[in-house]
């Protein structure tokens, strides 16, 4: 067999070479991190300017990386402003992305190891997959409901997938996955509703309230889905949906790897070729989770001049967030750790390959500094998610019927009150939504009469109040 | 490092980054002729589609034995007796999520098919129920059934039977295997007499946590 005889290399191959490593790294360059790019919707959102909101997340859209991840942000927006249908297109195309993202790609898992995790796809966390369906749900019960029911069924088919996927990644901790209460509360509400699958509702609100025991409301719940019925002859059921306070972001902050990551980031290296992970690390640039003060606990409900109590929390966003981000933190040190050193053994070996000498050897080193240095931390997130999703359920009878409400902290009003007129059917659910960032909120609410689609009652068109 | 191999490196990023692939989803028509998948965590279409039509089969040829008191219409035959299918109940150890109301319509529509029974619409019965705020499990208190049955009447859906399904499971575990027994029982009450008739149907399911599983535990040399 023919040997290939090392060829002669000519003079001028540093220069091109030198020149692909800084088109490298000018292609890093520029990379602001998302927590950055959505400060400005952020904060018109919470200022309640939704349209202008709504203007600067489009043009974050239009970057391909950002795209899914905004698009979430988006259908928020949408469904705040009395959009639930426009909202619940944007969470179809988020679940479906997500869903085909859930295999990763090697192409951007490989590039990014040469960049940062910014270049690779937003496949979601896994509570934001769930929280997608319940919104999905939430969406669709506010303009017909035709398709609610299915929604929480496949949220329930995700909830099993991911305890799957945990349970056999880690099958030493039996509980290992904490579910949503969330969506079996919405699946326990739907089927109670059909008046006939109580015991499809048990089932659902056992779950939700083993997973909230202190929850008492659950409790009563369960125990009318045990043995009383859905509403008395002649009321009607109004779910309050209230958004509360703001939800966890991402950041970015600089870290000193801790000892697991290193020996994760060895696995990764060890694996992408002959490297070794030095023993200590320069500090590297990961996400961090920033929670906002919040000066609203819940919303107090008042209905026809009655005060019949306060929300209780069905999800908590915070919580989930900051759980979801300790379990996966190690690996993000890890992979920011096995970037830097593929980084610099690529330098490296670029440098010995070209036995680069005097000036053309600090230009490579300068290169593959800035080139380290132009890495950011993935902080992308679903960002304009409350702190909590909180609920009420009122039974009251069939008519008109005047809501109150009123932003709470500790039990003590906050906040001016915001009334809004429900008109409840027989037997049927009526559905309210609002949105509480803060005590000042000046956001609408959103109300939607809904008939069960296998029933001949009149479906009443969505209202809005401010 | 040589030129050579380092180029090649670079060539290897290239082509990977050109080969990666996402997760896409295909889809296929099923022949009807063709196996069920098995479910491997909990029951499927492999469990629950032989429950209905064992269960359905056995009631209908018990229903269809004529006696005395079976009504004769003017041509001989024996009428169709009217049911009102009320729901299923979920008993088991697991969340059956949409096969509930898929195996309501299965059910609905055998017995529709046998001329023994004639059944009323899904829609009036959730109309009773929903006009008499009753749940589906107290129709069995002689107050509820007459009140559930009059508003049937009063429909224009006079009927003479109420049809239960329940769903129930039993678990046998063995150290990581486990076989669960699903039952579909559907019980048949007459609204006049009281009197119960039910039929069950049942499928074994095993749940293994190796491949082996099924051979180590089902073998024709195990007790």
């Amino acid at each position: 067999m023919n040997r290939l005889r090392p060829m002669q290399r000519p003079a001028s191959f540093t220069r091109p070479a030198l020149a692909s490593l800084m088109v490298l790294v000018c292609l890093a360059l520029g990379c602001s991190t998302h927590a950055k790019r959505l400060a400005t919707p952020r904060s018109l959102f919470y200022d309640g300017r939704l349209e202008e909101c709504r203007t600067s997340l489009v043009k974050l859209e239009k970057s391909r990386h950002d795209k899914d991840v905004v698009n979430l942000d988006l259908a928020i927006v949408d469904l705040l402003s009395g959009k639930p249908k426009e909202a619940e297109t944007r969470l179809k195309a988020a679940r479906d992305r997500f869903e085909e993202l859930e295999s990763t790609s090697l192409t951007e898992k490989t590039v990014s190891m040469w960049t940062d995790d910014q270049v690779r796809s937003y496949a979601g966390e896994d509570y934001e997959k769930i929280l997608i369906r319940a919104f999905l749900s939430l969406s669709n019960l506010l303009h017909d409901g035709s398709d609610a029911e299915s929604y929480t069924l496949q949220l329930q088919e995700k909830h099993e997938s991911i305890a799957q996927r945990i349970g056999e990644a880690e099958p030493d901790k039996p509980h290992a996955y904490r579910p949503l209460p969330l969506g079996f509360y919405m699946r326990g509400m739907l089927r109670e509703a059909t008046l006939r699958d109580y015991d499809d509702a048990v089932r659902n609100y056992e779950i939700a309230s083993s997973l909230l025991p202190d929850c008492i409301p659950l409790q009563w719940d369960l125990n009318r889905a045990r043995g009383g019925v859905h509403s008395q002859p002649g009321n009607g059921v109004i779910y309050v949906f209230a958004l509360v306070g703001r939800g966890p972001y991402k950041v970015e902050v600089t870290e000193q790897p801790t000892s697991d990551a290193l020996l994760i980031a060895d696995r990764i290296v060890s694996a992408a070729g002959p490297y070794k992970v030095p023993p200590t690390i320069a500090p590297i640039k990961i996400p961090d989770i920033a929670v906002p003060p919040s000066d609203i606990s819940s919303v107090g409900v008042s209905v026809n001049g009655a005060r019949i109590g306060e929300t209780h929390i069905i999800a908590d966003v915070e919580e989930l967030a900051v759980e979801s981000y300790r379990a996966t933190r190690n690996t993000i040190v890890a992979r920011a750790v096995a970037r830097r050193v593929i980084k610099k053994a690529t330098v490296a070996a670029a440098k010995q390959s070209m036995n680069t000498e005097g000036l053309s050897s600090v230009g490579m080193d300068l290169a593959g500094i800035a080139w380290e240095a132009t890495e950011g931390a993935d902080t992308r997130c679903w960002g304009l998610l409350p702190n909590a999703i909180q609920v009420l359920r009122v039974e009251a009878p069939k008519g008109q019927a005047y809501v109150e409400l009123t932003p709470l902290l500790q039990g003590r009003p906050v906040g001016s009150s915001k009334p809004v007129q429900v008109y409840m059917i027989d037997g049927r659910n009526s559905y309210v939504l609002c949105w509480f960032p803060d005590a000042r909120s000046t956001s609408q609410v959103i109300t939607c009469t809904n008939g069960l689609s296998s029933s001949a009652v009149p479906v009443s068109p969505i209202g809005s109040a401010r | 490092m040589d030129r050579r191999e380092w180029l090649a490196g670079l060539g290897t990023l290239m082509v990977a980054a050109s080969a990666g692939c996402k997760g896409y989803q295909y889809g296929h028509v099923i022949k009807p002729d063709a196996p069920n998948l098995v479910g491997s965590h909990e029951a499927g279409a492999e469990v629950f589609d032989p429950l209905v039509d064992e269960a359905v089969a056995k009631l209908l040829a018990r229903q269809q034995i004529v006696t005395a008191d079976t009504p004769i219409g003017p041509d001989g035959e024996p009428l169709p007796k009217t049911i009102c299918f009320v729901g299923i109940e979920n008993k088991s150890a697991e969340d059956i999520g949409d096969f509930k109301d898929q195996l309501y319509q299965q059910i609905d529509s055998r017995l529709l098919e046998a001329n023994s029974f004639r059944s009323i619409s899904r829609r009036m019965v959730d109309a009773a129920l929903y006009e008499t705020r009753l749940r589906p499990d107290s129709l069995m208190i002689p107050d509820n059934m007459r009140l559930f049955t009059a508003v049937l009447e009063r429909q224009g859906a006079p009927i003479d039977y109420l049809l239960y399904a329940v769903l129930t499971s039993g678990t046998t575990t063995r150290n990581s295997s486990k076989q669960r027994d699903y039952d579909l029982t559907l019980e048949l009450v007459n609204v006049h007499t009281g009197i119960a008739d039910k039929q069950t149907a049942e499928v074994r399911k095993g749940y293994h946590k190796s491949a082996m599983g099924k051979v180590w535990n089902y073998n024709p040399f195990k007790r």
